[in-house]
Formats: C-alpha cells, sequence, structure tokens
C-alpha cells in the first residue's frame, strides 16, 4: 500500500470523529488531531482501533500517545505494514 | 496488582502531604461543606443510610482500592456524593474512605480559592484534552493512588451529560485504562440526580431532593489494551445507565 493510499483512508476515519467542519482537500500531514480537527480526545481511542482494523495492524499504547498529527499516523501505519 | 508505578520523590511527597493537610483540617472544611449541603442548600438524599450501608461493607470487606464511577450534572457532584457514601464521623474515623476527585484544571485554575478548595478536597488536576503527557503524569498519580488503596471518583461521561441522561456515546475509556492498571479495583457505580434535575447544570436548586444509587460492577474482558479499556468502560456506563432506569421509575411513582 502506497503512503497516498494509507493517506487517504486516514484521512476518512478521522473525518468521522472531526467536529471543525474541514473538507478532506483542507487537511494535511501537519494537520494536528485535537487543535486543528476537534477531534475529542476521548475519541482517539475509537480512531487507534479504526486504525488498527482498517490496516490490520496493532497498536501499542505508547506509539498511540505519540499520535498528534495526521502524519504521525500514516508514518506509524507505513512502519506496520 | 499491576506493576507499581514509579512516581518521582516530590511527586510521592507532594500526594502525601496533600492527603496529610486535607485529613488534618477535615474537621474545618468537611463540617462548612456538609454545612452548605444541609442547611444552605437544603440538600437531601433520598436513601442515604442504604447507600452508606453499601460503602461501609464494601470498605470493611478488603483494603483493595475503590474506584467510585458517577454519572455527572451539575458541578457540585463530587462534594454531595462524598457525602452520600459516608458522615462525617466515618471519614474521622477512617479518611481514607473519602475519595479522591478529578477536576478539570481549566474550570478552577485562574480562580486562587478554588484551586486551595480543591487542593484540600483531595483533588487531582485533569487536563482534558490537553497536552497528552500531563494527562499521562495524571493518570500515573491516580494509578500510583490505587495502588495504595485509595479510592477515586471518575466521571466515565467525562463531562456534565449534555443530553440530560447518561451518555453512552460519547463517553471516555480512562476509567477502562484504570481498570486495567488496577486489576484488583473494585468498581462501584454511583447514579446521582435530583429529582427536579432535567439537564445538566450549575449547583442544584435550593432544597433539591436527591436520588441516590450504588452497584458494584465485575467487569471483565478477553480483550486487552485499548479495546480491553473501551469493553470495561462501556459496561460501567452500561451499568449507569441501568440505574437510570431505577431514578426514571422512581420518579413516575
Amino acid at each position: 500500500m502506497t503512503q497516498e493510499e494509507v493517506y487517504t483512508k486516514v484521512v476518512q476515519i478521522l473525518v468521522k470523529y472531526s467536529k471543525a467542519g474541514l473538507t478532506t482537500d483542507q487537511i494535511k500531514m501537519e494537520t494536528n488531531l485535537l487543535n486543528d480537527l476537534k477531534i475529542n480526545s476521548a475519541r482517539l481511542v475509537d480512531i487507534i482501533l479504526d486504525l488498527e482494523d482498517t490496516f490490520n495492524i496493532r497498536v501499542e499504547d505508547a506509539e498511540a500517545d505519540n499520535i498528534n498529527t495526521v502524519g504521525d499516523s500514516v508514518k506509524l501505519i507505513l512502519s506496520k505494514l | 496488582m499491576e506493576d507499581p508505578i514509579k512516581l518521582s520523590y516530590k511527586e510521592r511527597f507532594s500526594l502525601a502531604f496533600q492527603r496529610f493537610f486535607a485529613w488534618a483540617t477535615f474537621p474545618c472544611w468537611g463540617a462548612i461543606v456538609i454545612g452548605l449541603i444541609r442547611f444552605v442548600g437544603w440538600y437531601r438524599i433520598e436513601g442515604i443510610r442504604k447507600v452508606r450501608r453499601h460503602y461501609k461493607q464494601l470498605s470493611r470487606a478488603s483494603r483493595k482500592p475503590i474506584i467510585v464511577c458517577a454519572n455527572h450534572l451539575t458541578k457540585i457532584d463530587s462534594a454531595i456524593i462524598n457525602w452520600s457514601l459516608a458522615s462525617m464521623w466515618e471519614y474521622l474515623r477512617s479518611f481514607r474512605l473519602y475519595s479522591w476527585n478529578l477536576p478539570e484544571r481549566a474550570r478552577y485554575a485562574k480562580n486562587i480559592f478554588l484551586r486551595f478548595l480543591c487542593y484540600i478536597g483531595s483533588c487531582i488536576p485533569v487536563d482534558r484534552g490537553g497536552d497528552r503527557n500531563a494527562v499521562k503524569k495524571s493518570l500515573d498519580k491516580l494509578i500510583y493512588l490505587l495502588q495504595k488503596g485509595h479510592t477515586i471518583t471518575i466521571f466515565p461521561e467525562g463531562q456534565r451529560s449534555r443530553t440530560g441522561a447518561v451518555d453512552v456515546e460519547n463517553f471516555a475509556y480512562g476509567v477502562g485504562r484504570l481498570v486495567q492498571k488496577v486489576k484488583d479495583c473494585r468498581i462501584l457505580c454511583v447514579y446521582l440526580r435530583g429529582y427536579s434535575q432535567k439537564e445538566f447544570g450549575g449547583v442544584p436548586r435550593i432544597g433539591e431532593r436527591f436520588y441516590v444509587d450504588t452497584s458494584v460492577v465485575n467487569a471483565q474482558t478477553e480483550h486487552t489494551g485499548l479495546r480491553a479499556a473501551r469493553d470495561i468502560a462501556t459496561q460501567i456506563i452500561n451499568e449507569l445507565r441501568r440505574l437510570e432506569q431505577g431514578y426514571f421509575a422512581a420518579r413516575r411513582q
């Protein structure tokens, strides 16, 4: 799976939880999940689990704590594929 | 019990001192808080003896830590819950019954008087949605206290419910992570609500009569990691929802 494909799927997942009303075109690799996408921090676990299910990977707690931006998610997923 | 959480000496001393200070000054501020609840707010709890009996049985049965998981509708839920669970005399006899509380730091950080009240009220500030390291530090303190056998009160909904009922859609999973880290803890669900409370608010109206009910949850999960945290938190929220049905049934009578 290419980075672009991973990025597209990640954005599709994040948009479900975002309250910022951004379009997918406005979301970049450096977009912050909490500050820019206005994702409720309580939903971060759901996002991690969605990523696990979508990409068939396992994310450790310590790795989940380091996901702050869209790019962090993409890099982590690529490292596990 | 899982591997003990390692806090720095400064953090451990800080928590111990806070608790000592809270205990030493409790006869004063405890009386004031209870006086405000009973003689200024004129709040009354239906079934308070039953709740206190349940909490006393639970705390005497074992020295294992207790996580009190409650619904959240008003700004003073923690105070009323602590008052519901035990009398001032019980707290004076055994201060370990008095629960630590977890207010959101942003709500009181700018008011020095509130900060002092939170300090003596055994509060650990939580930065909801804030820096992840800061959140982890708060969580580590809670785990440390639980591993020492303390009681903490947590609101699984994460905030006062905007729907007026237990929010089964947008709750946080932090309580699930705590339960995973402190496997021998006991979970006491508490549903507290004023009979005239229709939605979330600040301070309950004067003269409010409260409904309170408790139950112990034996949360089990076959999952691990974050899924387990979500599963455990879901079981707790569902139990609060079940207790809420009792409230609505009582209101209809």
